[in-house]
């Protein structure tokens, strides 16, 4: 995929409606869930086997930088807006660009003990995004001295995010991945929906 | 991180309550209340609740939620939501109190009603006059030998303590996920929606580090409980469970190996038209207490119904000393160090300045 060089501010790229976006190629990505059978915990595995886990199918992504810089625009439908706990019956909405940390990270694990991945995470409760760290499902560690920017809005059964990081995170021919978590389909740690083949992403 | 080899540890932390001495005053609720759950974010917790039984309980309805395991498979459990816990309930204190208008305005709840809450069906009980009954059942994390919630956690952020076997949760390593709340079968744990990450009762092991009882504990005015490790053949809560088998884990059917033991409660036998004790026939159906304890609760009430018998007719029993409880501090050694002459360190894991 293509980010395209936009010599903006950064709030103004962080902003998904800026009518600069529209020049940057949008590419949709189909998603599928990770499979209940490789979650971490016997309780997980049992409870969820049969289950449908990535209740979210295909994603809109873009992708454009300035001289800091490097932003994706997200965009999928989504019925049901889960902007925190509610109740306390689902979790909030989630997204995270994905990254290989060292060799060939497999997606479908998120890494393994040996080929971590880097995420930017956004999550629909919280006004900043987080650096986190995957070596398989569920085992993110936050790097708590690195934010990344955020924003989102859910309107008309769709959300739009926008994730902003550092664009040393990400050089020319960096590969890239993505992962959506539907909070009312009670999707968090390993129980998301994946973008299965890492894509090449060209920066120019 | 299997249930077998968390089941490993050294000793095991246990307790009786005594359920026929249980007079739901709630101190113990109120003493872990003070103690653990009061800063942002624990507003609607209790780690320690009283509710009376028979009763839907709390959160409303806990024992249709699942979880635990069934022939050693975990089962689905669900989380409470919020409007099943309740409790965390602003009151019009400054208007009632301090505004003058104590005539006009009564104590109420502000914002949205509550349609439940800790102890909502107080005293409801069962039955019709003159055989109604009712009685009071503590209840915390039962600190269970095969934990639901350490296995449920993808993150490994839970754990078994080696010394005691108190389950503790690392929250650094917590990332509220909430497997542990679905896991648990008696909906024991609590989700922090200010910290974003789950808690439930200690077990107040900063005490026990000291020698001192779990607040709950310590603070029954009814002598109701008994603290102690479950192999220390000779203190009482061995006694109780082991030798005598007269306190029993409450649902043993969800398979966690609770460490938290009820003596069954025996009310007065029925009444008849007349207004006559029916002897044999008990006030609280034997069919519910067995739907509550197990199969075991007939032998555990035999046994207490002999003794009892034995003590009436001017003979000792040791099972009814026990129970009767003459020394307080008995009930808990050797955690029967007074609280107030230890001077306490605030920062946590740090030993007290002396």
């Amino acid at each position: 995929m293509k980010a395209i060089k936009l010599q903006l501010a950064n709030k103004t790229l962080l902003k998904h409606s800026a009518p600069q976006w529209e020049r940057a190629p949008k590419g949709h990505i189909s998603l599928r869930g990770t499979d209940p059978e490789a979650q971490p915990s016997p309780y997980i595995r049992a409870t969820w086997t049969g289950k449908r886990v990535g209740a979210v199918r295909t994603i809109a992504v873009q992708a454009a930088y300035n001289r800091q810089n490097l932003f994706f625009r997200l965009e999928w439908p989504d019925k049901t807006h889960n902007p925190d706990f509610g109740d306390g019956l689902v979790f909030p909405d989630a997204a995270a660009i994905l990254f290989p940390g060292e060799g060939d990270p497999p997606l479908a694990r998120m890494g393994s003990p040996a080929e971590g991945i880097e995420a930017w995470y956004w999550r629909a409760n919280r006004e900043d995004g987080e650096r986190l760290t995957f070596h398989g499902f569920a085992t993110e560690k936050p790097q708590t001295d690195q934010l990344v920017a955020t924003s989102a809005d859910w309107e008309d059964g769709r959300w739009r995010v926008v994730i902003g990081g550092p664009i040393e995170a990400a050089k020319d021919g960096k590969r890239v991945a993505f992962a959506v978590w539907e909070g009312s389909n009670q999707e968090r740690a390993g129980l998301h929906a994946f973008s299965p083949e890492w894509q090449e992403l060209s920066i120019g | 991180m299997s249930a077998k080899k968390d089941s490993a540890t050294q000793k095991q932390a246990a307790m009786v309550f005594d359920l026929n001495k249980c007079m739901g005053c709630q101190t113990c609720s109120v003493a872990c209340k003070t103690l653990w759950t009061r800063a942002e974010g624990q507003e609607y917790q209790w780690w320690c609740t009283v509710n009376t039984l028979p009763g839907r309980g709390h959160p409303r309805d806990w024992e249709s939620m699942g979880g635990g395991f069934s022939d050693g498979i975990p089962q689905a459990g669900r989380r409470p939501a919020q409007r099943e816990w309740g409790g965390g309930m602003d009151f019009n204190y400054d208007e009632v109190f301090y505004s003058g208008k104590a005539q006009k305005e009564h104590l109420k709840v502000l914002g949205e009603q509550p349609e439940w809450g800790p102890n909502w069906d107080e005293d409801q009980g069962a039955g019709e006059y003159p055989n109604s009954y009712y009685f009071y059942l503590p209840r915390l994390c039962n600190h269970c030998t095969k934990p639901a919630c350490i296995e449920a956690c993808p993150r490994g952020a839970m754990y078994k303590r080696e010394e005691d076997g108190i389950v503790l949760r690392d929250e650094s390593n917590c990332r509220g996920y909430q497997f542990c709340l679905e896991a648990c079968p008696y909906k024991k744990i609590y989700f922090n929606f200010a910290r974003e990450v789950s808690e439930h009762c200690i077990l107040c092991y900063p005490r026990l580090e000291q020698n001192v009882a779990p607040s709950c504990v310590r603070g029954c005015p009814g002598r109701a409980v008994w603290f102690g490790f479950l192999d220390d053949e000779t203190g009482p809560v061995h006694k109780l469970v082991k030798k005598w088998e007269v306190a029993l884990p409450l649902h043993p059917e969800y398979e966690t190996e609770p460490n938290v033991f009820y003596i069954p409660p025996i009310l007065p036998a029925r009444l008849t038209e007349a207004n006559d004790f029916e002897e044999g026939q008990p006030r609280v159906p034997t069919e519910y207490l067995e739907s509550l304890f197990g199969p075991r609760v007939r032998p555990a009430l035999e046994t207490l119904s002999r003794e009892m018998a034995s003590t009436r007719a001017g003979g000792k029993s040791e099972l009814m000393d026990t129970l009767i409880a003459y020394w307080w501090k008995d009930m808990f050694k050797p955690f029967d160090q007074d609280p107030g002459e230890i001077e306490w360190s605030r920062t946590a894991g740090e030993q007290p300045s002396q």
